[in-house]
């Protein structure tokens, strides 16, 4: 599986990079600024991809341009680019600029371009040494406790996410059953650093997981029973949950998309990739399935309908 | 060779010890050799409930560090033949034993005694794993409030870590107030912590009256949750409980316990 996530370069300042690379479950995504020069756009591919050499072997590539056509012969070049790193690029789709000069103004893209850059999954992806240590031999019980003091980031998200959840007006959170009621477009200021195991693929656990317990995994996870209040589940992937959500569930670590499905869905807090929500206080679950996903800066939940929005259904 | 059962529970105050005293006396009623022992080092309490407090000359830190025998600190119970109380220090604390001594000490006395029945401290430290160290099973004691399920959840994860079975008792149900709808009725607490129900004792003035007088309510007899600390008994000895009828029980317990009057 390709899902071996390579997370993009940091947003930084106003500037964007004339090419981000970025891993995603089919394959590697490479999104190119169309205004910026032929050579600044190779240079930066090279760069990224000279970085580890020989990851990218053999994986697919989606080209997406923002702002505009490409400069001229720059796909000649990419073409090239692509078969000496041997790459396959399968899919070329523009993308209207409109979105992302929306979301520069917005408070939150603001956090985004302060962001730390996200933990490098390609180069993180061998478990430390000390971390191997610590995972239990008996790879089938996988239950790993979080190394002491990498919670210090979630505790500084709470803060903010309780000021700025309690300002936003009542339409903006109000229930999770309107797909529109969005919980405040919150991010962690960077993916906690996550030594994920590095075993691609859905892992399938039997819940219930209890109060405590820390449940990760790199790739897809599903969870049959309750996630009772207290507990987290992380995934690099989806997560999909066969009984009460009731505790923290983080999915899309180190990625850009990602959805948590549940029968029921009456989260502590949900997170997806660097967005963050939680319950409104007066909110009543609703006794149907439900799934969160993000969509910009947000996560939505809706009632679950049976399929999977389009775009989440590239990310499995 | 007996069995040995923790009670344990994660938060404080939701009847622990008054739990193992009552199961302990329901237990030693049906004729059974019981052993009850206090393993909150440094605030024990079940020498008070079972009105013992006063006839304390060693605790179980002595026994550990070879200052008398075990025999010499188990403490006769003053109404029934076949219960013993092995009281925790007063003085000492959770460090002055390990896991190691926990568990030589309870498996010596499950050579001589049916039950052992250990009162774990509240807290998931260094007290919870010496109590729970000898234990074969466990009994997690929960009430019907969010903050005692939430700690029991915690509990049975660590329980299920150290491979112990656990059964759940639902602590002070009061009828009215689930029907009212202001408290968590005894289902929504199995539902959430996925245990099997030994027993939901109501709330009982009873038993805050008979524990504040150092006798186990089941020894005062007719109290309802004496009736069920009776039954959850009768459950752990594999003996049939009567089904609702609540006429019928006195008269079936009475013929119960005249059957298990001879060792078993």
């Amino acid at each position: 599986m390709d899902s071996a996530a390579l997370t993009a370069e940091p947003l930084l300042a106003e500037a964007p990079p004339a090419a981000l690379l970025r891993g995603t479950a089919r394959g590697l995504e490479v999104i190119v600024d169309g205004t910026a020069a032929l050579a600044e756009i190779t240079g930066a591919i090279e760069k990224r991809l000279d970085e580890a050499p020989g990851f990218f072997k053999g994986s697919d590539v989606r080209l997406r341009v923002d702002n505009g056509p490409l400069p001229a012969g720059c796909l000649a070049c990419l073409d090239e680019l692509a078969v000496r790193y041997d790459l396959r690029i399968v899919e070329v789709t523009a993308h209207k600029p409109e979105k992302s000069d929306k979301k520069a103004k917005s408070p939150a893209h603001l956090a985004d371009a302060d962001a730390v850059p996200e933990p490098n999954l390609a180069a993180g992806s061998a478990p430390s040494p000390a971390f191997e240590d610590e995972a239990p031999t008996n790879s089938n019980a996988k239950i790993i406790p979080l190394p002491a003091g990498d919670l210090a980031e979630p505790v500084l998200l709470a803060d903010a996410d309780l000021t700025v959840v309690e300002d936003v007006p009542a339409e903006a959170g109000e229930s999770f059953e309107d797909p529109t009621n969005t919980a405040a477009p919150l991010q962690l200021a960077a993916t906690p650093e996550i030594p994920l195991r590095n075993e691609p693929g859905t892992r399938v656990v039997i819940g219930p997981v209890r109060s405590g317990v820390i449940l990760e995994h790199f790739g897809h996870l599903i969870i049959f029973g309750d996630i009772n209040p207290g507990a987290e589940v992380r995934a690099s992937g989806n997560i999909v949950v066969l009984g009460r959500l009731r505790g923290t569930a983080h999915a899309g670590i180190g990625q850009d998309v990602g959805f948590i499905l549940a029968l029921r869905l009456e989260p502590q807090q949900l997170r997806i990739g660097r967005r963050v929500a939680r319950a409104a206080d007066s909110d009543t679950p609703a006794s149907e399935p439900e799934l969160a996903y993000s969509t910009g800066d947000s996560i939505i939940v809706e009632r679950y309908q049976g399929k999977l929005p389009r775009n989440l259904a590239t990310s499995i | 060779m007996g069995r040995a059962i923790v009670i344990t529970s994660g938060k404080g105050g939701v009847g622990k010890t008054t739990t193992t005293a009552n199961l302990g006396a329901a237990l030693a009623q049906l004729g059974k050799s019981v052993v009850l022992v206090d393993a909150d080092i440094g605030l024990r309490n079940l020498d008070v409930v079972m009105g013992l407090e006063n006839r304390i000359v060693y605790h179980c830190v002595d026994v550990v560090n070879n200052k008398c025998t075990l025999q010499k600190a188990l403490i006769k119970d003053r109404r029934l033949e076949n219960l013993w109380l092995l009281p925790a220090s007063q003085t000492d604390d959770k460090d002055a034993v390990t896991a190691e001594d926990m568990k030589n000490l309870v498996f010596e006395l499950k050579q001589l005694h049916d039950f052992v029945i250990i009162d774990c401290p509240a807290g998931i430290e260094q007290g919870f794993k010496n109590a729970i160290a000898g234990a074969d099973e466990a009994i997690v004691v929960a009430t019907p409030e969010v903050s005692s399920i939430r700690d029991a959840d915690r509990v049975v994860g660590l329980l299920a870590a150290a491979e112990i079975p656990a059964q759940l008792v639902v602590n002070r149900i009061s009828a009215n107030l689930v029907k009212k709808g202001d408290m968590l009725s005894q289902n929504d607490v199995i539902e959430i912590l996925a245990l099997d129900l030994l027993g939901a004792i109501p709330m009982d003035d009873q038993v805050i009256a008979t524990t504040n007088k150092g006798v186990p309510a089941v020894l005062e007899g007719k109290s309802v949750a004496a009736k069920m600390y009776i039954q959850i008994a009768m459950k752990l000895c594999g003996m049939e409980v009567p089904a609702k009828e609540a006429g019928s029980l006195w008269s079936r317990l009475g013929r119960a316990l005249g059957l298990t009057a001879e060792p078993a």
